[in-house]
């Protein structure tokens, strides 16, 4: 290994890895000593990638969309987007949660023109048009035009959490942080946005960063999968590339002969290689 | 089924909640015997009334009809010898854990001593590996202990069936892994009766012993039954990889896939309104085919036109397996489809359906894959194989695509011809033909016999080699049939006719030579095939590759276009090693055979086609002739 | 899930201070407003060093006893006090079997409902007139008043509370078979007891306000006719002093039901 001060430029346009994850560590202060989630993750992200993170609870797979997101920040290394070292969290990040976090008194329309205003904060007419114009847009883009004006009660599960899949993608960030966007929903309602979430990533084309805890999803979804180690000290343990081609189509993939034999890697890695023993809760 | 085994027995439940609209009928005709020790899976999407199910044998609900009988007992009442676990774990938050699980036994076994209802509390802790977190409250455990400790109390009462309502369902899908393994491992050792309802097919695969699949309601019935014979005591790794796996597992989601679709929606597809034009009675017709190169005359009729020139509106349906094809083709769903050619025989003997063939769509095409451990240098793959075979702990296995297949009696052949006694020294196993390959490179079968281009994949991925082809055995043999209901066939007699003449030019087309490079490429679309050229081109175009480096030069591989004329003689081959391996029974083969082996309509079909469609580049006459 | 982490423990001034603080300040301020503002001749409320210097006997003394009704401050909250326990004692008592008696039953929860509707939102003082009437005896009557105020809170909120109990632990009962005795102690008390404290908090607050405007009417020992004796007198420092320790006992009544909730019922999460 070298020991060169920063990462140099990369040479060719092409291999600029977007998100960067260097020798990131993450531990906190106890009186028994540092207790430690992550030890040394090194992670590079291309622009329009779709990267899943999964690994049994306690692996710190939540702190580490933390870091990207900005909400934390690491002990050692460093995490950056396009070069710029992630110290804040912003917009260009956007985070959408298992659990909707829409806010109750507006409507869908509302919650997602919140968000945008604040980024463009639109000064006369014309951009004030332009910004319900994204509003629609990304309503549309997740089918919820004819809800638009529906307060979060009146939405089951699978629409609320459109309506914040909308919201994040309306802010036009450069990544979307998914962290386990469908662990709440009935597994209908999950197949259907799982492939709402594919083909909005197939068409926008926008770089994700999902955690789920569900092996069929990440298969389903990802290009590559990053399997992680138990905690404490947990870090990546493997990086599983699904080839599949895009478009995906659900079918279609368990009739691929891959399919069978990645999913059963993973399911190894999780089961039985990185197993938690019974009594870990 | 024998009465004396049935532990509990569900009979013939329905269910009918009275509401303000009117009647709504939640169960219809739900008949379950369970036997002592087994374990069973109800699963459905959420809302089908399987949670109603479960209340009604816990005694919380009375059924409208039909009754619960445990070890010859009717249960009107919810009672300790029916322990629920329940998918919110109902514990009491302002008891400890000891104390919940203490509330029963307290309760059920007053009449012992305070000693042994302890030890029966801490027994019960230890199970569920919670003893050090006796006195905690509810609120301080995670979603899994408490799940865990909803066992244990249940437990703890030594019900004589556990009844547990979707036990992981609030969980996330890998704890909700850890403890389907631990209660397995429960279940296992105290050989447990359990009665599970579930949504999900990997915990049902895991665990139970039979999967009860039910359909979505109103008015839920029981739409398929699965037997899981994997060998117990299982593990999630070796289930997994059992060849047999995610053909079940692909059974049950097709099931579950199929009730998501609207009932309004599945109407439709069954009561496809017959439009008729001209003297065709059913123009728009679903046709069933399976992903495989054999279905090139469907596909080519379909992407030339050549429905159309005959008058018909086909729409190609792809299946996802030979089971659910035939499902679909049994109860109208579709109009005809490509079969195997023992399914018609196999499908008339197990349903009460009639299924005729009038035309033989396919010839060869199939070859036997033995895994690459086999192809060292210098030794003979048979002997290697007959020295692994004698020598395995475990009977090593071998796939087949369907029990009434060609490829399954070419196997059983060519296995006696070398020396091995199928079934005794080696297991048939079904597997569909795109799990193949994965389960050759998981090393859980040693090969298989299956139709291309999954020999060319498995060769080219450099996982296998082909050992022989079926012209080597069976030259000539018949592959895919054009299978239709009787009824149909009676009902749509000229639908029938243009829809034979059509696939037929189809046949000329996808055998001459010229057209086999395109033929390639509309395969390899993604509404058929799906797959890379590379492995469907050489079984079509030649050379085979046998091994990576072996090529062979076998023209013949595929033929579509020589003795479309279904031959009696054939079929009472067929029929022969149907009955031979136990597959059906049939007295009468002539009987049998007679009315699903109409080679009268194909002659009628032909008599006013014009043979020169048929004519082929080179021996034109010899094969026009042997058409016929 | 995230992991919690024990975080080292330092108790200090630090800590405390931004809690104490803003609150002497304001303290501190409305009483220097207030002294500016009546620091003229003859305010018509005296300012904070009038008030201390005129009731100062009452504020160092809480506990004299010149016989009648010439007691200390502290002497007069007990006698209120012991009222009030009584009449809220007998409410919860009351409020509560007739809570669970409504709750658990259909029937008689429609006959009576509206009924106990209209009785709740009659004013405690509209009460006095009819006890005195059938008591003929002003110390049971505001005893009365008090419990008729407290009932209503504590009994509604137990039957909602009753009627709440979920369908689960209905169905645990009904497996492991518990008898009707069974199923008060450990599933039906248990599980509407945090609907039972919230009524009788609600019910603790209603007695108090309704003790002081009782005594005024009934006379006798007790805070509520020190301030109406003070104010007949022309004491108005006597009223505030008394007033600055009806407010203290009202918070102290109320934490003391909300901290005994906090430490009989288990909540779920």
């Amino acid at each position: 290994m070298q020991s060169l001060p920063l990462p140099a430029p990369p040479q060719s346009p092409v291999e600029l890895p977007f998100l960067e994850l260097r020798d990131v560590s993450k531990y906190y202060p106890t009186p028994k000593g540092n207790y430690t989630v992550l030890q040394g993750v090194n992670l590079s992200v291309k622009s329009g990638e779709f990267v899943s993170i999964i690994g049994h609870s306690g692996c710190g797979k939540t702190t580490l969309l933390n870091l990207v997101a900005g909400f934390t920040r690491p002990s050692q290394g460093f995490v950056s987007l396009e070069n710029q070292r992630i110290t804040a969290p912003g917009p260009d990040r956007m985070v959408v949660f298992q659990n909707y976090s829409l806010l109750p008194w507006l409507t869908a329309y509302e919650n997602i023109h919140l968000g945008v205003k604040s980024v463009y904060r639109p000064q006369n007419e014309t951009e004030r048009r332009q910004v319900r114009q994204i509003v629609e847009e990304h309503l549309e883009l997740v089918g919820l035009t004819d809800a638009a004006h529906k307060k979060p009660k009146q939405l089951s599960g699978g629409m609320k959490q459109r309506v914040a899949i909308a919201r994040a993608l309306a802010m036009r960030p450069q990544i979307l942080l998914l962290d386990e966007p469908f662990g709440a929903l009935d597994p209908i309602t999950r197949e259907e946005l799982q492939d709402e979430l594919l083909g909005i990533w197939e068409r926008t084309k926008v770089t994700v960063l999902m955690i789920t805890h569900d092996v069929d999803e990440a298969i389903y979804l990802s290009d590559r999968i990053v399997m992680m180690t138990n905690g404490p000290s947990a870090t990546i343990g493997e990086i599983l590339t699904i080839p599949f081609a895009h478009p995906r189509n659900r079918a279609r993939l368990t009739e691929d002969p891959q399919f069978f034999t990645l999913r059963n890697q993973c399911l190894s890695f999780l089961y039985e290689r990185f197993a938690l023993d019974i009594d870990h809760d | 089924m024998n009465t004396m085994q049935t532990y509990l027995e569900i009979d013939h439940v329905d269910k009918v909640f009275q509401t303000e609209a009117g009647a709504y009928p939640v169960l219809k005709n739900i008949h379950i015997e369970i036997k002592q020790g087994e374990f069973i899976a109800v699963i459905g999407h959420s809302g089908c009334g399987k949670s109603t199910l479960l209340n009604i044998v816990a005694g919380l609900e009375r059924p409208s009809a039909g009754g619960v009988v445990l070890e010859g007992k009717e249960v009107r009442q919810p009672g300790p010898n029916r322990m629920v676990v329940f998918q919110n774990h109902s514990l009491l938050p302002w008891l400890t854990v000891r104390q919940n699980i203490a509330l029963g036994v307290n309760r059920i076994f007053r009449d012992r001593s305070p000693q042994e209802r302890k030890a029966i509390i801490d027994e019960h802790l230890a199970l569920v590996h919670l003893t050090a977190a006796a006195d905690k409250y509810p609120h301080q455990l995670s979603g899994g202990m408490r799940q865990r400790v909803g066992i244990a109390r249940a437990l703890a009462l030594q019900p004589k069936i556990l009844l547990l309502d979707e036990p992981f369902g609030a969980l996330d899908a890998l704890t909700r892994g850890r403890l389907q393994e631990q209660l397995m491992q429960i279940c296992n050792q105290h050989k447990i009766t359990a009665f599970m309802i579930t949504h999900d097919v990997d915990e049902a695969l895991l665990l139970a012993d039979r999967i009860i699949m039910l359909t979505n309601g109103p008015g839920a019935q029981i739409g398929r039954i699965l037997s899981v014979e994997l060998p117990r005591p299982r593990q999630r790794m070796a289930v997994v990889n059992h060849p047999n796996y995610y053909r079940m597992r692909g059974e049950i989601v097709e099931f579950l896939n199929e009730q998501k679709k609207s009932k309004k929606q599945r109407e439709l597809n069954r009561i496809a309104i017959a439009i008729s034009r001209g003297n065709i009675e059913k123009v728009n017709l679903d046709l069933g085919f399976i992903p495989l190169t054999d279905a090139s005359p469907l596909i080519v009729a379909k992407e030339k036109q050549l429905f159309q020139k005959y008058g018909l509106d086909v729409e190609l349906r792809r299946q996802s397996s030979w089971n659910s094809l035939a499902e679909h083709l049994v109860n109208g769903e579709l109009d005809a489809a490509m079969m195997l050619a023992g399914m018609p025989l196999a499908l008339s003997a197990q349903s009460n359906r009639l299924i005729t063939t009038a035309m033989t769509l396919s010839r060869n095409g199939n070859a036997i894959t033995l895994s690459n451990q086999f192809n060292q240098p210098n030794t003979s793959p048979v002997e290697e194989l007959r020295k692994h075979i004698l020598t395995a702990k475990e009977k090593p296995i071998f796939g087949i695509v369907h029990p009434a297949s060609m490829h399954n009696f070419l196997l059983r052949k060519w296995l006696i011809q070398i020396g091995i006694k199928p079934d005794v020294d080696v297991e048939l196993v079904v597997i569909p033909p795109p799990q193949m390959v994965a389960n050759l490179i998981a090393g859980n079968i040693i090969g298989f016999c299956v139709g291309e281009p999954w020999n060319t994949r498995a060769v080219l991925d450099d996982v296998g080699f082909i050992i022989t082809t079926g012209i080597d055995l069976y030259e000539g043999h018949m592959e895919k049939v054009l299978g239709v209901n009787q009824i149909w066939a009676q009902q749509y007699p000229f639908t029938h006719l243009a829809l034979i003449r059509s696939l037929l030019e189809a046949c000329a087309w996808c055998q001459q030579s010229r057209n086999r490079e395109e033929l390639v490429d509309i395969l390899s679309k993604p509404d058929y095939l799906n797959m890379n050229p590379k492995y469907i081109r050489p079984s079509l175009c030649n050379p085979i590759w046998l091994t990576k480096q072996q090529t062979r030069y076998l023209p013949q591989f595929h033929h579509f276009l020589v003795k479309n004329k279904p031959c009696i003689t054939e079929y009472e081959w067929v029929l022969k090693q149907l009955t031979e391996w136990g597959i059906l029974s049939c007295q009468n083969s002539q009987e049998f055979l007679k009315p699903i082996v109409r080679d009268d309509i194909f002659q009628e079909a032909i008599a006013l086609l014009d043979l020169n469609l048929l004519k082929l580049d080179t021996q034109v006459s010899q094969q026009t002739s042997e058409v016929i | 899930m995230t992991t919690t982490i024990p975080l080292p423990q330092r108790y200090s001034w630090q800590k405390f201070l931004p809690i104490v603080l803003p609150p002497l300040i304001v303290l501190v301020l409305v009483l220097v407003v207030w002294q500016i503002l009546c620091s003229g001749s003859n305010p018509r409320l005296p300012a904070p060093i009038t008030i201390i210097r005129e009731s100062w006997h009452l504020i160092v003394n809480p506990f004299f006893d010149k016989g009648g009704t010439n007691k200390g401050l502290g002497l007069q909250v007990i006698e209120s006090l012991r009222r009030v326990a009584i009449g809220y004692a007998l409410a919860s008592v009351v409020g509560v079997s007739i809570g669970i008696l409504v709750g658990t039953n259909q029937l008689i929860n429609r006959g009576v409902d509206p009924f106990f509707q209209v009785l709740r939102t009659v004013p405690p003082l509209a009460w006095l007139p009819i006890a005195l009437a059938g008591f003929r005896q002003a110390e049971t009557s505001a005893i009365f008043v008090i419990f008729i105020t407290a009932i209503w809170p504590i009994l509604i909120n137990t039957s909602v509370g009753v009627q709440q109990v979920p369908q689960d632990y209905r169905n645990v009962s009904r497996i492991l078979r518990l008898n009707r005795w069974e199923y008060f102690w450990t599933i039906l008390l248990p599980a509407s007891a945090p609907y039972i404290f919230t009524g009788m908090r609600i019910a603790a607050g209603l007695s108090w306000l309704a003790i002081v405007a009782a005594e005024m009417l009934t006379g006798g020992v007790g805070i509520g006719f020190f301030i109406w004796d003070a104010w007949n007198s022309s004491r108005v420092t006597d009223i505030i002093i008394a007033l600055i320790y009806v407010g203290m006992v009202g918070l102290l009544l109320d934490r003391l039901v909300f901290y005994a909730s906090k430490l009989i019922v288990q909540s779920e999460e």
